[in-house]
């Protein structure tokens, strides 16, 4: 058996223990440590290499800006920022079709701003816009799929942790990658509106429990308005979160990386000034952020141990010469790269994906004559659609278990982000025909 | 993971329900209890982290005094945080996995539930002992070597406090699995 | 024939400057060797790129036998292999980079207190790897020293010490974030080498380069594994060794070759060069607190040793460092 089969083996052993219900950081760890064992026939080689991984695995001020991230929105979120956020969004929405689900992506385009992690968003807004959704009477399943699927704007509208990682894989300017992020990210916003209103409008039992209701409630007149002067007090904390983030940002205050650690910093000064903090709240926000980081962070080690198991089976070689000896053309090779991409989203978390094919990818995509920002662009939004697709969907695993809804499977949560999975591939396409949409600005 | 995973829901009183009372189970209550002394410590840590990061953007900019190994400290402070974490997690079984054929068996056959939930816990707790035994040596050696990461004369900081928490904690993640995978076989038994 | 498998590998991709000659003269070279008489033949198992590994992790993944070849850097071993780093704690030394790998490509084989180091670590070193010499990329140019005072410059590591008592504020970064950082602002220039600006482009956002002439630094090794080496059959091991010294002639011409070429292409694209005036030169170098005293601590009396032989070395081929660092030893 070449090392090669042992490797695919080894990808479908992992899909059996993590289908079966196995922690997906077990499933990781267990299925690489017995991998290069195996493949190697060297047990020593499996344990040194284990001990490589904890220790240094993630050690890297990029994974440092996690938790960070998670806290800053944890603060937003305590500090109702986020909910005020979401209740702007849906006073000024109320009329649309789908008002609830275009106020939810409308918020999360806005949060993006702040935040570098799509957790953080799927977290926070789980909290805000589900409760209303479904107390609006949508469907509890769509709900949580909407917040799921909008929550990929946080990693493509800038700041991005999945950008300065690829830019620091390509050796392309992160400031640029943040740029060219932007149009992307909001061709993802309009689509993503486009597709609620169209399939509430096709599909009303889809969205809605009692579309009537619903329908009674958008045309309903008698409802008071919200005060401008109220609006523009509830959108105060989140433009001056934004303008901190991006202002220094692009004034040169303090870099990408650091950006995580001055926004939880400004949202706990906002979070104080609100007053919604006191000292026990603040450790208990604290603490969550610990238990949400080290889930994730987890993954990430357990992930990266992976992806070396998958590298001694020869894997990375193997795509880089099916890559280089396909004889496609640029279109060709774009095709197959984000096959090979999403088919890895399946299985395999961002950073991983993102550590695996860039270096193999980028110097072929720039021999073909791609724009490199262009090109980090097509990645990203194709390694984001791994966040929603089962059976390792990280954004849906965030939004399913912060609901704790038992009326709500995780399979239903899936299904319900199929359109917005429908929309990136859409929005993947256009920026992948359309350099210009990445290259705009730059 | 599971519920409360955002600030609306901070401040519930079941924060700390996975530790026991010490008179009901005595293990677990001492295990739990040092499962949330490391924990707060990685908490802090996080909050430390913070401020380091806005001492050096403040001290950069407008007192010429930048930090210096701020990036190397956050990289080994991301890992830090991991292994002082990770027993709290698994203790309030907050790993990240895919539920949906064990929500299946929990009306099915709660016996199976119980059969799966221990097979994973013990590979679990094998896991972090491997990863105990794996790094048990490198702690010893970097205690000896008197390992440091920076650089002499600029700053350098001991490796060894690192590669202890790497192995206090996956010792304490591999016994909070056992504890667990001993829970769910108490399951079994009384499901049977 | 007996076919030999050797896993290779590396943090960097094929085409970095440490990681190039590996790929493109020390594997062909030893296959060719080989070839000659027949009786071996290598199947290379390659895991370039860091998917095996990160940078922090060169020695160790030589050392546990992660690869049985492989690019360390000693730059970032300060702790387990601080020898190694005498030149970046004696600047202002030299700016030829292939003197460097001649030195270092010798003293590593013959100088007992380096190649036990490699021993101790459980690696055989086989090629110098280098820089080529360390300048001022900013978005200004440097005529004088006041020219530094207040500056923020991009200076990661041991790089930092450097800029000791010069006004300048180091600022941590890597190659890959000077960039960004000069685009915003966070820094105005960086001290580096044309051969790692050229391809992260940083000449476009710092397009002043001022030689200062900090000089050319010994980055690392390829090394293989001892027991791996030590199992190979004579004919291999020599195989090896020819190849290596290929490979340390092949670094040294395409690094010269590369910093050319991006001294050519980065003016092409607008980048002016400046020359510090040598009286400034020695000011700097002069205004050095003794930075090599705390890395002369650490190591004792080998640390002489090596420093010693590094200047004699210098000096037996006709040249003189800008300040003798190895004075009083
Ligand atoms: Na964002
Ligand atoms: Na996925």
């Amino acid at each position: 058996m070449t090392t090669l089969t042992l490797g695919f083996l080894f990808i479908g052993l992992l899909v059996v223990l993590v289908l079966a219900g196995m922690q997906i950081a077990y499933a990781l760890l267990a299925v690489a440590f017995t991998g290069i064992w195996v493949i190697r026939d060297n047990l020593g080689l499996a344990f040194r290499m284990l001990e490589l991984t904890a220790y240094s695995g993630i050690a890297d001020y990029l994974f440092a800006t996690i938790p960070l991230f998670v806290l800053m929105g944890l603060l937003v979120s305590v500090s109702n920022v986020g909910r005020d956020t979401f209740e702007v969004a849906e006073e000024l929405l109320r009329r649309l079709i789908c008002g609830l689900g275009v106020a939810t992506v409308a918020a999360n385009t806005v949060f993006a701003a702040v935040t570098g992690v799509s957790i953080a968003s799927a977290a926070v807004f789980t909290r805000v816009a589900v409760p209303e959704m479904k107390r609006h009477g949508y469907r509890a399943a769509f709900s949580a799929g909407t917040v799921a699927g909008s929550s990929v704007l946080g990693m493509l509208i800038p700041p991005s942790l999945l950008l300065i990682i690829y830019g620091v894989l390509a050796e392309v300017s992160i400031g640029g990658m943040f740029i060219a992020g932007i149009v992307p990210g909001l061709m993802l916003a309009g689509g993503f509106v486009a597709m609620l209103m169209t399939i509430t409008v096709l599909f009303p039992r889809f969205v809605l429990t009692d579309p009537k209701a619903s329908r009674e409630r958008r045309l309903d007149r008698t409802r008071e308005p919200m005060p401008l002067s109220t609006m523009v007090a509830k959108l105060v904390p989140i433009v001056v979160l934004v303008v901190l983030v991006l202002g220094g940002l692009y004034t040169g205050y303090f870099t990408p990386t650091e950006a995580g650690g001055v926004g939880a910093f400004g949202a706990l000064l906002v979070a104080l000034a609100r007053r919604s903090l006191n000292r026990r709240k603040l450790w208990q926000v604290m603490k969550q952020t610990g238990v949400i980081s080290v889930s994730i962070l987890l993954l990430l080690i357990a992930a990266s141990f992976y992806s070396r198991m998958l590298s001694i089976a020869g894997l990375p070689n193997a795509i880089a010469d099916l890559v280089a000896q396909s004889g496609f053309g640029p279109y060709g090779f774009l095709l197959l790269y984000t096959i090979i991409i999403l088919l890895m989203g399946m299985i395999l978390d961002s950073t991983s994906i993102l550590l695996i094919m860039v270096p193999i990818a980028a110097p072929i995509a720039l021999g073909m004559g791609f724009d490199l920002s262009h090109f980090g662009i097509v990645t990203v939004l194709a390694v984001e659609i791994g966040l929603l697709t089962p059976p390792f969907g990280l954004s849906v695993f965030t939004v399913h278990s912060t609901l704790d809804d038992p009326d709500v499977s995780i399979e239903q949560v899936f299904s319900a982000t199929m359109p917005f999975i429908a929309v990136m591939l859409v929005v993947l396409v256009l920026v992948a025909l359309f350099p210009l949409t990445a290259t705009l600005f730059l | 993971m599971s519920a409360n995973t955002t600030g609306e829901g901070a401040g519930t009183p079941d924060e700390d329900a996975y530790v026991p009372p010490f008179s009901e189970a005595p293990v677990g209550a001492i295990l739990g209890g040092l499962a949330a002394i490391l924990s707060s410590i990685g908490t802090a840590w996080i909050g430390a982290l913070m401020l380091l990061i806005i001492a050096d953007v403040v001290g950069r900019n407008f007192l010429d005094a930048p930090i210096t190994g701020v990036s190397e400290i956050a990289a080994r402070s991301v890992v830090a945080i991991v292994f002082l974490q990770v027993a709290a997690a698994i203790l309030q079984r907050r790993l990240t996995r895919a539920d949906f054929v064990l929500r299946r068996l929990e009306g099915a056959s709660p016996r199976t539930l119980a059969l799966f939930e221990t097979v994973f816990a013990l590979a679990g707790a094998v896991i972090f002992a491997l990863v105990l035994w794996a790094s048990y040596p490198k702690l010893a050696d970097a205690w000896r070597t008197a390992e440091f990461f920076g650089v002499q004369g600029v700053f350098t900081i001991p490796t060894w406090p690192f590669r202890l928490i790497t192995v206090v904690g996956s010792g304490l993640a591999a016994l909070a699995a056992l504890y667990v995978a001993n829970d769910e076989i108490r399951k079994l038994r009384r499901a049977s | 024939q007996e076919t030999i498998t050797v896993n290779i590998g590396s943090s960097h991709p094929e085409n970095n400057i440490w990681v190039y000659a590996m790929k493109n003269t020390f594997q062909p070279e030893v296959d060719r060797i080989l070839a000659e008489s027949g009786e071996y033949a290598i199947d290379w198992m390659e895991s370039y790129g860091g998917t095996l590994y990160k940078f922090t992790d060169t020695r160790e993944a030589v050392m546990d036998g992660i690869v049985d070849v492989g690019m360390v850097g000693t730059v970032w071993e300060g702790a387990n292999m601080p020898l190694q780093n005498v030149t970046y704690f004696t600047p202002f030394a030299t700016e030829d980079h292939r003197v460097i790998i001649e030195i270092f490509d010798d003293l590593s084989e013959n100088l007992p207190e380096l190649k036990d180091s490699w021993a101790e670590n459980g690696m055989v070193h086989l090629s110098s790897l280098i820089t080529d010499s360390y300048d001022i990329y900013a978005t200004f140019p440097v005529t004088s020293l006041a020219d530094l005072q207040n500056r923020k410059l991009n200076a990661p590591g041991t790089s930092a010490n450097w800029l000791q008592e010069t006004g300048a504020t180091p600022v941590d970064g890597a190659l890959t974030t000077y960039y960004t950082n000069i685009q915003t602002g966070v820094t105005e220039g960086t001290l580096s080498f044309a051969s790692g600006i050229l391809p992260t482009r940083v000449y476009e956002v710092a397009p002043e380069l001022t030689r200062v002439g900090i000089g050319s630094m010994y980055f690392g090794g390829i090394a293989a594994n001892m027991d791996f080496f030590e199992g190979l059959p004579a004919p291999v091991q020599d195989a090896f060794r020819q190849a290596a010294q290929a490979t340390s002639i092949a670094h040294g011409d395409y690094v010269a070759d590369l910093a050319a070429r991006a001294l050519d292409e980065m003016q092409a694209a607008g980048l002016t060069i400046h020359e510090l005036p040598e009286e400034e030169k020695a000011a700097w170098v002069n205004g050095l607190p003794d930075i090599v005293e705390p890395w002369l601590e650490q190591t004792g009396d080998e640390g002489r040793v090596v420093l010693k032989a590094y200047f004699d070395a210098l000096r037996e081929r006709g040249i003189e460092p800008r300040r003798a660092w190895d004075e009083g030893l």
